[in-house]
């Protein structure tokens, strides 16, 4: 099934919304970090994974879900949040640890956890997928409506972890859908060099559930494949693997050099861009004029000007409160 | 007078693993991203272009299964050195290490050996958050069976890697990010020493004594060694004289080494990144009374890590590190008799 | 006759200043050409500065210093 206008248009838009959230992230983390480049220093301090090019995994799929629906996602996470409706206001300040953060700076960007829209992201490889499975384990007991998503990436489908959850979804019949953004690379280590099979799609049949491979890294064929994945949860038919060839346009964190990449294989990436590709498919198909997107443009980075803007004059967090929350 | 010269902590790691894997064609190296990009924190630098990828291999994103397959392999005759990319992954194959690598010399009566290396980055300062800077000194070194070695600089780096790796009994190598080198996780000058060019150990389960003092004894590891040795000589001035001492192994632990130093100062703190509670600092602690606590002029202090998930943001967290600063107002506390 | 150890100009690509992120090498102490002597960093990459002469070596800019390709960072005489 095909989107509508609207939710081409709804996806066009948080892919607008993420992809500039990332290049200003990304300008925002040099601060303080020139001519030393030390990751302690600066506005944004720590490690930095961003998601560019990735960004139609995440609203093929968060089309689909409800504020309801549990997502769990990788230290890769800003564009499945953005999807997904996580406050942006309260994440850009978690980013730049303050107060006003999700969690009070006590997360960063590998730990955003947004209660109201049920999302949750972790930093160790693999480890998202048996909370996703316990959220809709915890659904399915209560009786209650919704379903789990974990988002991960190729290298994650030779943890343990992967091959345990889906075959406890599989037996257990959970609603429960593991996405797999396959961008090739671990960071140094690209995805052939580590993984046995050609499509981590075919390892579902080893599960029993359904495996399916996405190609093209387009919005409209993540939507299609995800809602028929989506649907079956809820319908009480159980889990699904969905794999999506996709891009990672930026290194593994900011300050990858990058040299373990095949001459070219980044310029040819960037032809191939997800956002202008989309955009123009709008435009050609009059779903979208030039005058309504750069409103839309011009819309959508204000709201992360905004987020930015939040960010910077809120104020850091009184050291002490480093105690606080350990319990509840 | 052998040819000298200076090293990072990771230049030197790299260096001993590649003279050892000169002479020993069993020793072999794998882990994720340690071949071709020298490993994330470049210790394992140079490896793969020496020794080509039969001996020097990356891995899936597979702890459990690579970890297993070291404690194997080195069952089997081989000396593996396995990376760990950060301390905090262990959680996914810790079966591997603490009821495999490190009971089966024990089952085994004695009769097989493991000589298996895993080397970890541990540490915190740089906001990579509470699942990418952690110690855990105190989770390794309490469990029976493994070595644990913390080297603070370059040379002792070195020795306790050729040591680790020429032990017949499986060794956890943790080495501090903020130590390595990589510039990028800041910067420890002290870290870069002399060493020498050609193979040498450091004998395991020995301590060292940087620097001598009657006043107090400092114990610590890693980056709480350089953080002491600051404050010593900010204490100097002050006239009050500071002994530090140097762990550089948790297992076996060098007990007489700092009973003999507690006895002649009567003071002890212990300085240790991990968390404060059930860890390397009341190991320490409870070590030294229980030989004779009448030695102490004033109860002993640690400053540790307190027992909370590490924050990302940098007020919460460097509030909550060991800091030269706490070492030095404790000292001055302690020899106001508090 | 001293010999500059100079920041080599094709050692990385764009235009940006580099930092000396250790010398591994003590001041006045004897060095051989080609030895490693010095690690600078651009970002987060590293890279290495060798001697371009046997001598003692006098160095000018100190650990933490910013760099650019071209910079005269030691001497060796």
């Amino acid at each position: 099934m095909l989107p509508t206008n609207s939710q081409r248009i709804s996806m066009y838009r948080n892919m607008l919304i993420s992809r500039y959230m990332e290049e200003r992230i990304e300008s925002i983390y040099m601060e303080g970090k020139k001519p030393v480049f030390n990751m302690a220093n600066g506005t944004i301090p720590g490690e930095m994974h961003l998601s560019n090019g990735q960004e139609p995994c995440a609203v093929g799929v968060c089309a689909h879900l409800e504020a309801e629906d549990v997502v769990t996602a990788t230290h890769r996470p800003h564009h499945i949040a953005v999807a997904k409706g996580v406050n942006l206001n309260k994440m850009m300040a978690e980013i730049f640890g303050k107060k006003t953060g999700l969690s009070g700076g006590r997360g960063g960007h590998m730990h955003l956890f947004d209660k109201d829209v049920n999302f949750s992201c972790s930093g160790i490889v693999g480890q998202g997928m048996g909370p996703a499975a316990g959220a809709a384990l915890s659904r399915k007991l209560q009786n209650k409506s919704g379903i789990a998503v974990a988002f991960i990436g190729e290298g994650a489908a030779n943890q343990g972890a992967f091959h345990e959850a889906l075959n406890l979804a599989s037996v257990w019949n959970l609603p429960v859908i593991i996405v797999i953004e396959d961008n090739d690379w671990g960071i140094s280590v690209a995805k052939s060099a580590s993984t046995a099979v050609a499509k981590n799609s075919d390892r579902a049949a080893a599960y029993n559930m359904p495996g399916i491979h996405i190609e093209h890294n387009c919005p409209d064929k993540v939507f299609s494949a995800a809602k028929e994945a989506i649907d079956r949860a809820r319908n009480g038919d159980g889990p699904t693997l969905i794999e999506i060839k996709t891009s990672r346009l930026a290194g593994h964190f900011m300050g990858d050099a990058e040299e373990y990449r095949p001459k070219g294989e980044k310029s040819q990436l960037l032809q191939e861009d997800p956002i202008p590709i989309y955009r123009q498919k709008l435009i050609d198909a009059n779903i979208i004029t030039l005058d309504y997107d750069l409103a839309l443009v011009a819309e959508t980075q204000q709201l992360i000007e905004q987020a930015i803007t939040f960010a910077r004059d809120s104020e850091y967090p009184a050291p002490e409160e480093a105690m606080l929350h350990v319990f509840a | 007078m052998s040819a000298t010269k200076k090293l990072t902590i990771a230049r030197a790691m790299a260096e001993s693993i590649s003279l050892e894997m000169r002479v020993d064609p069993k020793v072999f190296v794998m882990g994720e991203d340690i071949a071709k990009l020298g490993g994330v924190f470049g210790n394992t630098r140079g490896l793969l272009a020496e020794f080509g990828d039969q001996r020097v291999r990356d891995t899936p994103i597979s702890e459990t299964a690579f970890m297993g397959a070291g404690v194997g392999a080195a069952m089997d005759g081989m000396r593996p050195v396995v990376e760990l990319m950060f301390v905090d992954f262990f959680g996914v194959c810790f079966d591997a290490i603490y009821n495999m690598m490190a009971k089966n010399i024990y089952f085994s009566g004695g009769n097989m050996h493991v000589p298996m290396v895993i080397m970890a980055s541990t540490g915190a300062g740089y906001s990579d958050g509470g699942q990418h800077s952690q110690c855990l000194y105190g989770t390794f070194a309490h469990l029976p069976g493994m070595k644990v070695v913390v080297p603070s600089n370059a040379y002792d780096a070195k020795g306790l890697m050729t040591a680790a790796i020429r032990d017949n009994s499986p060794v956890i190598y943790l080495f501090h990010k903020g130590l390595q080198g990589m510039g990028w996780l800041g910067n420890e000058p002290a870290a870069i020493n002399q060493v020498p060019e050609e193979s040498y150990e450091l004998e395991i389960g020995k301590a060292k004594t940087v620097v001598e003092g009657s006043d107090i004894s400092i114990v610590s590891l890693g980056v709480g060694v350089h953080h002491a040795l600051k404050a010593a000589k900010e204490l100097e001035k002050q006239n009050i004289s500071v002994e530090v001492i140097d762990l550089r192994s948790l297992v076996p632990l060098d007990r007489e080494h700092i009973i003999a130093s507690v006895k002649k100062t009567g003071r002890l703190i212990v300085v240790d990144e991990d968390y404060h509670s059930f860890g390397v600092s009341g190991e320490i602690i409870a070590s030294v009374i229980e030989r004779d606590h009448n030695m102490f002029k004033t109860p002993p202090s640690r400053i540790t890590f307190p027992d909370i998930p590490i924050p990302f943001t940098r007020p919460m967290e460097q509030w909550a590190l060991p800091s030269t600063e706490k070492i030095i107002n404790e000292c001055l506390a302690m020899m106001e008799g508090k | 006759m001293t010999q500059p150890i100079i920041v080599p100009m094709d050692l990385w690509e764009e235009d940006v200043e580099a930092v000396i992120s250790a010398w591994l090498v003590d001041n006045d102490s004897g060095v051989t050409a080609g030895q490693l002597v010095a690690e600078v960093m651009v970002e987060k990459i590293q890279y290495e500065i060798h001697s371009t002469a046997d001598g003692i070596i006098s160095i000018i800019s100190e650990a933490d210093d910013v760099v650019n390709k071209g910079s005269i960072i030691a001497e060796v005489s």
